[in-house]
């Protein structure tokens, strides 16, 4: 027996007083209580002392809180979720074809009209008409989410009265918003507008209409939403336009920034023109001043192009004049025989340039062919991954180290699949939609671009958090940040081997953006709520 | 006839029955299971870990767990030990997951402060503490220490089970126990001079 002058430590008197200890010992120690007041006096205030924490510990001191009044437990509920997402999703989009659509129409046609842009954009269609095979799924998820995340903020929060009226006013003050401020002509087609030949206008020109043609003068910018504009007059301004057919048949003297499905170049553009198109004509005997920057599928170049041109593009047909440098990349590039290109051109893509026979080059072209998908033969491929892998691991042990505890409740997070995955689904989508609707309205670009930011931070950490879910799942929960280190490494490279996988990669990588979208969402929400009484009490 | 009674006040054998009915997919059998033994459990995960919202997500996830795992619930076992070992491991869990720094693990009994506790310190510490500074005292300890007097005072887990849930030797449990009653007591004897000295100013 340990201690002094026979007397046992308190470790002894613990352990027998919690009858942990063998029948020997236990039994030398009783005896020895029996005899040793000091001892026996120890063991007693021990005991006393577990007595205390056990009625310390066991008080009912506060009530249990409303939320446990719900009974959980069918882990269905999991499920539901995600079939509740898609029912309100699937209602939402059936009320607004079924009902918001026809009401609208019946409204325009008795002469309501609105001017402004978040209208427009919500309700003429023709910037989505546009995108027809975009149309339904953007809609679809735009009207869910909105929905949900509006209940979800409220569900919390219904009592932050000044929030909610900031919001609600915000939202008045969007839709009911003067249609314009300062210089530019307004004008909403019925459904047609047409600027008549003659015909000028002073200032900027913006408009919305089903069909525009412009066959007047516009002193200003020229910004159409429609769903086909031909500009056969003249535009001393830049054109801008959101569409699906763009036809420039007149005089530009500015710039053309167009977003549509087409884009034909009939006529002449002073400066530079940018093109986000599936089908790009710059005819013959039209000329772009400036530089074209190509965004496409399609591009047929049989005009003067005086400038660089610059195009990201499926299939490139160069039968006109390039004034000075080329760079394409993309798919193809085929050089007609009457195609003249004053600079040097650089090509990356899947197979080496056609060049016919009259065509004329500075120079030859640089190529540089690219396979179509990684290749998985090389070492480069490997060693990239590598790369990338290190990366996302840095990433990530930065973010471990800076919120461990943030960290922790997003992996946590991520054991609920479902709800994680569901709400994922609906973020993935609803931010970058709210991101560009908040730059083309009045809300600002600043915040548009800054959300955008976040968010591609937030994909990019997607990675990490699965990765450590995956890493917690098989090398088990041990505290200490060695542990934590090797989960996230563990899972980070399962994740990546999963995700160069032939042909089911970029399933796995949807499925981690999804989830780990999700669960951030999720960890957010309960930091948010946890976090709420302490900024009450800031307040006060 | 066994009549004893569980922590939920139901004898055994009506508690069986209800489990029965509960593994059979009865929901209002689940319903009764979960009002009796939620109070219990959301004040231990309050016990255990810091956040009372973290308490209230667990307390739902906790049960969750039961429900699902409850067809491996072995009958002749008492319930209320399996309900405290799946919500230990939950808490712990949690309280894991965001503890990135390690514990120390020298388990010694060398580490222990030599000199014994004065048993009328002891019992001025008892009388001069209200249970609600206990608690205070507790949430301020280490997730460890915290863990291993909630589980084995308030949850009346063997040391055995302790061991299962901290990942620790058996040998040790001992060791962290007395070390956490020695934290405990060192966080309300400082709060207590903390309070005479700001009574003294005041």
């Amino acid at each position: 027996m340990s201690g002094n002058d026979g007397h046992f430590d308190e470790m002894t008197a613990l352990l027998y007083l919690e009858g942990q200890l063998d029948t020997d010992r236990a039994h030398e120690t009783a005896q020895h209580i029996a005899a040793c007041a000091s001892c026996r006096a120890l063991v007693r205030g021990l005991e006393r002392e577990s007595d205390w924490l056990r009625e310390s510990m066991a008080a009912e001191d506060e009530p249990i809180p409303a939320r446990l009044a719900a009974i959980p437990g069918y882990n269905a509920a999991q499920w539901i979720w995600i079939a509740a997402f898609g029912l309100m999703a699937g209602g939402a989009y059936t009320l607004w074809n079924g009902m918001v659509e026809p009401w609208y129409a019946q409204a325009q046609q008795a002469g309501f009209t609105q001017g402004n842009i978040l209208t427009m954009l919500f309700f003429s269609g023709a910037f989505w008409k546009g995108w027809d095979s975009m149309r339904s799924l953007m809609e679809f998820m735009a009207a869910a989410t909105l929905g949900i995340v509006a209940v979800w903020l409220l569900r919390r929060r219904w009592r932050h009265f000044t929030a909610m009226a900031f919001v609600m006013s915000g939202l008045v003050l969007m839709l009911a918003a003067p249609s314009t401020a300062g210089a530019a002509e307004v004008r909403r087609g019925d459904p047609s507008f047409t600027l008549a030949s003659g015909q000028e206008v002073n200032t900027d020109l913006i408009v919305a209409a089903d069909r525009t043609e412009i066959n007047g003068t516009v002193d200003g910018d020229l910004i159409v939403f429609s769903e086909m504009v031909t500009v056969n007059g003249h535009v001393k301004g830049d054109v801008i336009a959101f569409g699906r057919d763009l036809r420039m048949n007149g005089t530009v003297d500015g710039n053309v920034r167009s977003f549509n499905q087409s884009l034909t170049i009939n006529g002449t553009v002073a400066k530079n023109v940018m093109s986000w198109a599936e089908d790009l004509v710059v005819a013959e005997r039209s000329t772009v001043g400036g530089t074209l920057t190509a965004f496409d599928a399609n591009a047929e170049l049989d005009g003067r192009v005086g400038g660089d041109l610059l195009a990201f593009s499926g299939m490139t047909q160069v039968g006109g004049t390039l004034g000075r440098n080329v760079s394409i990349r993309g798919g193809r590039l085929r050089f007609g025989p009457d195609a003249d290109v004053k600079g040097q051109i650089k090509f990356e893509g899947q197979a080496a340039p056609e060049i016919a026979a009259g065509a004329k080059l500075a120079s030859a072209p640089v190529v540089t062919i690219r396979k179509r998908g990684p290749n998985y033969a090389r070492a480069g491929y490997y060693w990239r991954q590598t790369m990338a892998w290190g990366a996302s691991f840095i990433f990530g042990l930065v973010v471990l180290l800076l919120a461990p505890v943030f960290f922790g409740n997003v992996v946590h997070a991520s054991d609920r699949v479902a709800p994680a995955i569901g709400l994922g689904v609906l973020f993935l989508f609803a931010i970058p939609i709210a991101a560009i609707f908040a730059c083309v309205t009045i809300v600002g670009v600043g915040l548009g671009v800054a959300a955008l930011l976040l968010y591609l931070i937030a994909l990019y950490s997607t990675q990490v958090f699965v990765g450590s879910w995956i890493g917690e799942k098989l090398l088990g929960l041990r505290s200490g940040i060695g542990p934590a280190l090797g989960r996230l490494a563990l899972g980070l490279a399962i994740l990546r081997g999963l995700r160069i996988l032939p042909y089911v990669g970029w399933l796995a990588t949807l499925v981690m953006l999804f989830w780990g979208l999700g669960a951030l969402a999720l960890a957010l929400h309960k930091m948010s709520r946890t976090k709420a009484p302490a900024e009450v009490l800031v307040a006060h | 006839m066994d009549t004893r009674t569980t922590a939920g006040g139901m004898s055994e054998t009506e508690l069986a029955g209800l489990l029965t009915q509960v593994r059979a997919g009865d929901a209002d059998a689940w319903g009764e299971v979960y009002r009796r033994y939620a109070p219990a459990i959301f004040r231990f995960c309050r016990r255990l870990l810091p956040a009372r919202e973290d308490a209230e997500d667990a307390t739902t996830e906790i049960f969750m767990k039961v429900r699902q795992k409850l067809d491996s619930y072995d009958s002749s076992r008492p319930f209320t030990a399996w309900l405290y070992k799946v919500a230990s491991n939950h808490c712990w869990d949690t309280l894991r997951r965001r503890h990135i720094r390690q514990d120390l693990e020298t388990g010694d009994v060398d580490d222990l402060p030599l000199e014994h506790p004065d048993p009328n310190q002891l019992q001025r510490l008892e009388a001069e503490h209200t249970s609600k500074e206990v608690r205070d005292g507790l949430a301020k300890l280490p997730d460890r220490a915290r863990a291993a007097l909630v589980l084995r005072y308030f949850a009346d887990m063997s040391y055995e089970e302790i061991a299962d849930t901290l990942g620790v030797r058996r040998q040790f449990v001992g060791v962290l126990l007395l070390r956490a009653r020695h934290q405990l007591r060192d966080a309300l004897g400082q709060s207590s001079v903390r309070s005479v000295a700001v009574g003294r100013k005041s």
